[in-house]
Parts: structure tokens; sequence; C-alpha cells
């Protein structure tokens, strides 16, 4: 983990570090069926995440995203291929692979603060405790005057702002994120999306992130892997070229971006086919 | 003037929705209505005025045998009587004694085997079908059983009041462990808790406010228990008192140990609900 500062200086720029920090080799995912047969649901997907970039996962509902970001975090297991962290193979969950989930997680019977220092009790990490890490992370998403209320008393966009900083607390190599934002209000989400994009950069975070909103994918990732369905396969790698300069840090800035109306309509087009003779 | 032109351009929306609830003449029927705390109340006591003036009338009516059916005034006196002259607050602290001791041992016995039975899918296979057979056997069966192996004295009524509640209790507590929700132990388990910090820093505290409200409900089925605990060879306890007063047909010390019983465990339910607003304050702003 670097020192904020240092990350600070890094933001602005294109991710730097290990081009292969997260691994996908060939990860397959085999469901059993009546009779013996098997379905497969993810079939040989490959890619790698460079060290403190944000890769986001899209595709149609059905493609197996968040199976990946699960098998990623070791919450699955992937029935052929591996996946490695910093050239570690993933078998289990782990501190180095904190996640944050759709649903509401932060635990009702302990207060924000609590919860965001959860990760470090549970690892006797008494010395980051008393470095103020907690308040440190409060204090990037905004939390530190809601530090001792329960999570029943907040917003659902605050609630995940807990998830996030409970994840970060805990100081992992990376941040998996399964469709944050998805149970959240318009406005709360933009705000969010925001509000993630400057946490990460700031600490220089890799992060793997499913999504199906496309809007959210361009937003936020330095590089998208499109997910075809049934099975899921990788069928795209997009690296959106507005971001060659860096980052974007408000939607609007995503909006005049030069290119981004053609991304837009490719990966639309994209999401369509794929749909194509789906079930309606 | 102005006012006028207030009236004029803004014209008032009707007095609807949220003056409603607040006006008297409620209406009666109003799905998910939230009363006033004193209302409730009011509407608690008239409740059981109606109940208790109904049998008034009914006990003091012609024809109707005031030995065998008296009414709650005779009661009440019978109640005096007994607390006054016949030691009954001794015999309500043998029974309370008797309740809290079965009660803690079937908690003592139920909380860790339902909470490693909900928690581990294994523990529930081996010992789920073997506890659900003994739930369908009757309490009062073992009686004979309970005589011969442990005698007449407090161990057997003590067992007989246990076995009453305690598979319930395991099954129901088992119950609770499984409604903790996945994400929470998936979250846990990726910030690196390990299998032991899980069960009691995640599985234990979420499942706490159930546990309570089970063993609420499950110390009012062991009250029910406690006359035919305390009918076999006994000589105190508040169904031993029910016991001579029926040798002498007394049927208003009779009903006034039911009375009691009613009282007794509306104040333990009245205690768990106290102890659950008191040690789990988070739930106060559950919506």
């Amino acid at each position: 983990m670097m020192l904020p500062l240092e990350a600070a200086a890094l933001a602005r720029g294109r991710p730097v570090g290990d081009p292969d920090f997260l691994h996908f080799s060939r990860v397959c995912k085999d469901y059993p069926l009546r009779g013996g047969q098997t379905l497969r649901a993810i079939d040989d997907v490959s890619f790698s995440v460079t060290e403190r970039e944000v890769c986001v996962l899209l595709g149609p509902s059905g493609c197996g995203k968040s199976t990946l970001l699960r098998m990623a975090a070791g919450l699955d297991r992937p029935s052929v291929g591996e996946i490695a962290l910093a050239g570690e193979r993933v078998t289990g969950p782990s501190r180095d692979r904190g996640m944050v989930f759709q649903s509401y997680t932060s635990f009702p019977w302990l207060t924000v603060r609590q919860n965001v220092e959860f990760g470090l009790r549970m690892n006797g990490d008494s010395l980051a405790l008393k470095e103020g890490t907690a308040d440190y992370f409060l204090e990037r998403v905004k939390l530190e005057p809601f530090q001792d209320a329960y999570p029943e008393q907040l917003s659902g966009g605050m609630r995940q702002r807990v998830a996030l900083a409970r994840a970060l607390a805990n100081y992992p190599k990376l941040l998996l994120m399964d469709e944050p934002f998805g149970a959240l209000d318009a406005e709360t989400r933009w705000q969010m999306q925001e509000l993630l994009l400057d946490v990460v950069s700031k600490d220089a975070m890799t992060v793997l992130i499913v999504t199906h909103d496309i809007d959210e994918a361009l937003f936020l990732g330095d590089r998208i892997v499109f997910l075809s369905r049934h099975p899921g396969r990788v069928r795209e790698i997009l690296q959106p070229p507005f971001k060659q300069g860096g980052r974007l840090t408000t939607k609007e800035a995503l909006y005049d971006a030069p290119g981004y109306h053609d991304i837009e309509k490719h990966v639309m087009r994209m999401m369509r086919e794929e749909g194509a003779g789906a079930p309606h | 003037m102005t006012t006028r032109t207030a009236h004029a351009t803004a014209p008032t929306p009707p007095t609807a929705a949220p003056a409603r609830s607040a006006v008297p003449g409620t209406p009666w029927f109003e799905f998910k209505q939230t009363l006033q705390p004193w209302t409730r109340v009011v509407l608690g006591i008239v409740g059981a005025a109606l109940f208790l003036g109904a049998w008034q009338i009914a006990g003091t009516s012609d024809g109707v045998p005031r030995a065998l059916f008296p009414p709650p005034t005779d009661v009440g006196r019978a109640l005096w009587r007994l607390f006054a002259e016949q030691h009954f607050a001794a015999d309500v602290w043998a029974s309370f004694v008797r309740i809290m001791l079965s009660f803690g041992l079937a908690a003592v016995i139920a909380l860790p085997l339902g909470m490693l039975m909900g928690a581990f899918a294994g523990v529930a296979a081996v010992l789920n079908p073997l506890l659900a057979g003994f739930r369908y056997l009757p309490a009062t069966a073992f009686i004979p059983l309970f005589l011969m192996w442990l005698g007449a004295g407090e161990e057997q009524k003590i067992a007989l009041l246990l076995v009453g509640v305690v598979f319930f209790l395991i099954t129901l507590l088992m119950d609770n462990t499984l409604a903790v929700r996945t994400e929470l132990i998936e979250t846990a388990r990726t910030l690196g808790a390990n299998r032991r910090q899980i069960l009691w820093s995640i599985v234990l505290p979420a499942s706490l406010p159930a546990y309570l409200d089970t063993l609420r409900q499950m110390l009012a089925v062991g009250w029910t228990y406690l006359v035919v605990a305390e009918i076999v060879a006994t000589t105190d306890g508040i169904g031993a008192m029910m016991m001579r007063a029926k040798r002498f047909v007394h049927v208003d010390e009779i009903m006034a140990g039911i009375v009691i019983i009613g009282v007794l465990g509306v104040a333990c339910d009245g205690a768990f609900r106290l102890a659950r607003h008191v040690a789990f304050p988070y739930l106060r702003y559950q919506r």
C-alpha cells in the first residue's frame, strides 16, 4: 500500500504498474444440469488488469460478470483456469481482495466507525487502528459527521460509502465492486461515481467493477472488458481514448469528451446484439 | 387584500391525507395505522375492562353457581387471602425458580446447538432428524420415565419443564441463525475474518435479536407446562396450590392461580422486551 501523498501524485496520469497485476487465465465456469450434463456459463475468459487501473466488467445480464468478480474475490471457484493477483493464485477470500456488494452489507449492530474498523480488528491490525486509518477513510467518503450513527439511520448512498470505506480501510491490494450503485437513485448514483473515482484515484487503488450501465462504465473505466453471453466470453476490450490525458472528474466532462458518443453508440450496439434472442 | 390575492393565486389543496390520522373520529379499520401511545393504553384497558365486566355479570347472575364460577371480585378476595394468610408468595417463588432454572438450562443447551446447526449444514444434517422426532413427543409422556429416573423431587419437575421447551427452542434458534444474510458473511470473509471470527462477530450478533424474541416466545410455553409439572407429588408451587384448592372445590383459588401465572408471564414478556430495547439500540432505527 502506498502512502496517500505518493498516490495523489500518480493520480492524474495513466495507471502505471504491473500490466498483469490481476490476471484471468482461461477461466471457465460450468454448472451441472440434470442427467449428468453441464452448462458452460463462462467460457475461456482471459484478460488482465493493470496495477492502479480501474477496470470495468460490462455486459448484458446473464453474461457471468458477477460470477467472474466473485471468483476474483475467492467466493466462487473457476471450473477450469485460474485467477492470480500479483502472481499469486486466488484460492479463497482474503483481506487482499476487498469487496463491495450491490445489496447493503453494513453490519447493523455496529456504528459507522466500527463498520469501517471491522477489517482491521479482524486482522489484529492495531497499528493501523491507532494511526487513524478509520478517520482517514471516513473523511475520504465524507462520513465523518455520521461516524457514531448506525447504518439503519443512513440513506442508501451513505451505506454504500460505509461499505467502500470499510473495504478501503483494510488496505486491500484490489477492490472488487459488484454493481455497487445499482440500488441507488439516479442523482445519488452519479454523485457516488464521482466520489468513487476521486477516492480510488487519490489512493491509487486497483479496481475491478461490474456494471451493466454503459454510462457508468465509460465514466469509471480506464479499461472496459465487454462480455458476450451464453456462454460468457470476452467480446471486446476497450480503452476509452478520451482518458489518455487522465481520468475524468465530473459526469459533464464525460459528455463533453471527444469520441464519447461514438464509443457509447458502439457499446450500445453490442448490448443490443447480445440481447437479441433473449427472453423479453 | 394580501390574503385574498394569496387565495386567488395559490388555491389551498383539499384537506386530505396528512391531517386524517390526527383528527378525532379516526376510522377504526384503517390498514397499517400508527396509534398514539396513550390511545393504545386506553384501548388495552378498555379490552380488559370489557372482559372483567362480562365475567362479573356472568358470575353474579342468577342460576350460576357462584362456588363453581366465581366472579372476578371473589377471585380478587381469594388472591388477597392466599397472599395474606396462606404464604402464597412462597409458592409463587418456588414456581418462578423452577421456571427460571429449567428455562435457563434449556437456553444453555439450545443456544450453542441452534447456532451451530444454523451456521453449519453438516451439524444440522446430523442432529436435525433426531431432534425433529423429539419435538413431536409430548412432554407429559416423559413424566413416568422421569419419576423412575429422577424420583419425585425437584429434578423431575425441572426435567419436564426442560423437555417441554428445549427441542422447539433448538429448532427455532437454528432457523434464526439460518436467516443471517449470506452477504454479511461473505463481506466478512473478504475483509479477512476467519471461521471463528465470523461465528462470533457476524453470525452471533446478527442473530441475537431474533434469539431474544425466540426465547421470549418459548418462555411463555414454559409457563404453560408449569401446572402439569407441579401436579405430581409436589407440596409447593402455584400448581400445587391449585391442586390443593381443587380438593376442597375452592374454584376462586384455582382461578387466582391462573391469574398469577398470567401476570408473571406478562411480566417476563415485558422484561424481555425491555432487554431487547436496551441491548439493541440500533433496532430502534429500523424501518
